[in-house]
């Protein structure tokens, strides 16, 4: 389960951004948005006849993987960095 | 083991040199082999736990750098998407294909597939050099 997302921008004349989001408290805060989009994927798993335990399973498997992805991208003096943990 | 201190055990096994000569030829050979370079090729031997995507670029004047790591645990259970996506879908993106001239049954294609697949990733390699640019894909 992914702890912290961090994300830094950096900008030519400007001060750079950098954001470091706490991912349990954030899903915790965010919870009733999560228990909607849980319920409606699962809803869309039944319209189109695949299996909602399968689904679920994938789609946690998934999220539980991220750690460890991290996406750095510089171009001119424009930089920014996606970083999972 | 590279081909220079193979050569080097070699005559050693014929007795064409001694022990000590032996000693003293790997000790030079080590020192004029370059510092391991961050390269696939020197990642030790092991399991590969990321797919990296390394692009460097020239536009308009402006060098840009791309740097991606996956996990490739996230690729492995990605393909398991593969097995969620309905019959129906996969009909219409197989009459797609033909209809684009590639005659691709994407219902054959298993979770099992794609996961040797990525099981089979940490030994590839890929480069591309252009004249304004380079990609290598790997695993680390």
């Amino acid at each position: 389960m992914p702890q912290l997302l961090t994300v830094r921008v950096k900008r030519p004349g400007r001060r750079p951004i950098r954001v470091w989001v706490p991912v349990l408290p954030m899903v915790l805060v965010l919870s009733p948005v999560v228990v909607l989009v849980v319920v409606g994927a699962a809803v869309a798993c039944l319209v189109f006849s695949v299996s909602v335990v399968r689904a679920l399973g994938t789609g946690w498997r998934i999220v539980s993987a991220l750690p460890g992805t991290r996406v750095d991208v510089e171009y001119s003096r424009t930089a920014v960095l996606v970083a999972i943990r | 083991m590279n081909e220079q201190r193979k050569d080097i055990l070699d005559m050693l096994a014929e007795g064409k040199i001694t022990a000590e000569e032996a000693e003293r030829l790997i000790a030079a050979l080590e020192r004029a082999q370059p510092p391991a370079a961050a390269s696939p090729a020197a990642r030790p031997k092991g399991k590969a736990k990321y797919l990296r995507v390394v692009m460097e670029f020239l536009e308009d004047g402006e060098s840009g750098r791309l740097n991606v790591r996956v996990p490739l645990q996230l690729l492995r259970a990605g393909v398991q998407l593969a097995a969620l996506i309905p019959p129906q879908a996969l009909q219409r993106a197989n009459a797609e294909l033909s209809k684009s001239g590639v005659p691709f049954d994407l219902t054959q294609l298993k979770p099992e597939h794609l996961e040797a697949l990525v099981e089979h990733l940490d030994e590839a390699v890929v480069e591309l050099e252009q004249s304004d640019g380079h990609l290598r894909v790997f695993c680390e």
